[in-house]
């Protein structure tokens, strides 16, 4: 958040404002209770956090995108492949094993939105899709490039997946879908 | 339900902080069961992200700051659904015999005093962390292809969406407490900016400041300490049911609920109705408040709640069944679209609404004649976690 234009006289750093709040109800005079508390003073804080994140036992997924490889995980128990993958099934909490999965699917749905908050941050649009890979029990949610006309995007449409050239921030950004035409 | 209160809900409230909003509502929500702070045995306090609020064990403060010390106090978070999950919890512990009364409070700041991209980045964090949100997801953008697959399988239309912002917008002209009063038309719903399709700004419910509070207490108890007991319409919590999902949309089994469905409010909803002697709640109801983050999230509540068939909701939508003097009036606050949508305060407010319907006491622009029977339902991400509360007059 931008600062606020101070008008204290400066002797008090984090003070952004001051000002004399209504009653949000409209009450006025003797009729606000609250009437000898609407003086109030804005200041600035600010909290930053910064985190030695381990992915744990995902990890591999996330490594071996770096080697354009697409890895999901199989319970042993019930078959289920899950994309993206758990360690422990989610369904009878089988420990599961890695195996790969092409990189060719089907759209399952897909949103066009305005802003993201998140990769990339600000204003940036994007196209974010549920993706059902072949040999995989789930779906996976990824960004959709380079779809052209958005009527396009319609469920059933055959995705592959492009892997990035460029370096990224998260691994995440290491790949997205486009349209298998 | 002895009592309950809300303060103002605003898109920006500078003259307070979640405490001081949590006051005000208490303080209406006792006054209005008749009955003094002394006299509360328990408390809950219900929030969702004390990074917001900047205070962690706000539960404590909160306590202290009601003046409930050394009486005991728990705080409950279930993401959106930390209202309702209070409120279900204040329930089992006045079954079990814990206490004999119980003040629940419920506050969030969801305002202006952080940009609104740190809130919803923070919130984001309510889903998957390190792929969905790492994939650049958030919380819109998943209800939005929840809609686009409730569309594609049923053919709902962005216009029967339209008309859910249309009516809880304006029921919340009828309430002062409301964040967003506002008149206006489907065309107004469909030229607004788009957000993430097929979700416009005015499908959406708006991120507020507000605090909602409720006195809950034993029928013994009641009888016995509380003024309102003696004097004003006697309403009964009946049912309570909750139901969880997987918090992926991707992993959550198809054909049902897919995409498209909130199997956690089913299952929720069947608890609450088998617990209350409901079988067919369209007609054994007479009014509902229904969790409304986005207008199609109403649309496919109808459903999963049991008020109508799968792919019903539109059509129904379009007759004015959910309307004030339809079938089954929804939404008579506003709902989280037009009242507001602090998380820890909605599903507390929900319950005051539905209190104030039965004991006909709402202003008559947006009362139900004679309301006998009501539902709250809220859930917490795309309903991963789901609560479903039932309540009675009983004269």
């Amino acid at each position: 958040m931008p600062p606020e234009r101070s008008r204290s006289d400066g002797r008090v750093g984090a003070k952004l404002r001051e000002l004399t709040a209504t009653d949000p109800l409209g009450r006025l005079g003797p009729e606000d209770p609250w009437s000898a508390f609407r003086r109030v003073e804005i200041i600035d804080l600010q909290l930053d956090f910064r985190f030695r994140h381990s992915l744990g036992k995902y990890s591999r997924f996330f490594l071996e995108l770096e080697h354009q490889r697409l890895m999901a995980t199989r319970c042993p128990r019930c078959e289920t492949v899950w994309m993206p993958p758990r360690p422990a099934c989610g369904n009878d909490l089988a420990v599961t094993e890695w195996v790969e999965l092409p990189g060719r699917g089907t759209l399952a749905a897909a949103t066009e939105c305005a802003y993201t908050l998140t990769t990339g941050g600000g204003k940036t649009r994007l196209t974010l899709g549920y993706v059902a890979l072949e040999g995989a029990s789930t779906l996976l949610l990824q960004q959709i490039k380079n779809y052209g006309d958005a009527r396009r995007l319609v469920p059933g449409a055959r995705v592959r997946v492009v892997w990035a050239d460029a370096a990224v921030q998260h691994p995440m950004e290491l790949f997205w879908f486009e349209l298998d035409t | 339900m002895l009592g309950g209160g809300l303060s103002k809900f605003a898109a920006e409230r500078p003259d307070g902080t979640p405490v001081d909003w949590i006051i005000e509502a208490a303080q209406a929500a006792l006054a209005d069961a008749g009955i003094e702070p002394e006299s509360i045995e328990h408390s809950i306090v219900a929030y969702e992200s004390e990074i917001i609020a900047r205070q962690l064990t706000m539960g404590q403060v909160v306590h202290d700051a009601l003046g409930l010390c050394p009486r005991p106090s728990v705080r409950v978070e279930a993401g959106g659904g930390t209202g309702g999950a209070a409120l279900r919890t204040a329930f089992a512990y006045l079954r079990a015999g814990l206490c004999e009364s119980m003040l629940v409070v419920g506050a969030d700041a969801m305002g202006r005093q952080v940009p609104s991209t740190t809130v919803r980045q923070v919130y984001a964090m309510s889903g998957d962390v390190d792929f969905e949100m790492a994939a650049g997801g958030f919380f819109t953008a998943y209800y939005a292809l929840m809609m686009q697959e409730h569309m594609r399988r049923y053919g709902t239309r962005e216009e029967q969406m339209a008309l859910v912002s249309v009516k809880n917008h304006r029921n919340a002209r009828f309430n002062p407490m409301a964040c967003m009063p506002l008149a206006v038309t489907v065309d107004d719903v469909m030229k607004s900016p788009p957000v993430a399709a097929p979700y416009k700004r005015l499908d959406c419910a708006v991120l507020a400041d507000g605090a909602a509070a409720l006195v809950l207490a034993t029928p013994r108890w009641a009888r016995e300490r509380a003024g309102a007991w003696r004097d004003r319409a006697r309403v009964y919590y009946i049912g309570a049911g909750c139901g969880t999902d997987r918090m992926r949309l991707g992993d959550r089994p198809a054909p049902y609920p897919g995409l498209a469905h909130f199997r956690a409010k089913r299952e929720a909803a069947t608890m609450a109705y088998a617990m209350a002697g409901l079988t067919d709640p369209r007609r054994e109801l007479d009014v509902a408040e229904v969790a409304d983050p986005y207008t199609g999230v109403e649309l496919q509540s109808y459903e999963d709640l049991g008020f109508c068939r799968y792919g019903e909701s539109g059509p129904l939508t379009e007759r004015g069944v959910f309307d004030l003097g339809g079938e089954l009036p929804t939404n008579t606050s506003g709902g989280l679209i037009g009242q507001g949508a602090p998380p820890g305060a909605m599903g507390l407010a929900q319950a005051v609404e539905i209190v104030r319907q039965l004991r006909g006491e709402c202003p008559p622009e947006r009362q139900v004649p004679n309301a006998r029977r009501g539902l709250a339902d809220i859930h917490g991400g795309t309903a991963s976690f789901s609560v479903v509360s039932i309540f009675e007059r009983r004269d």
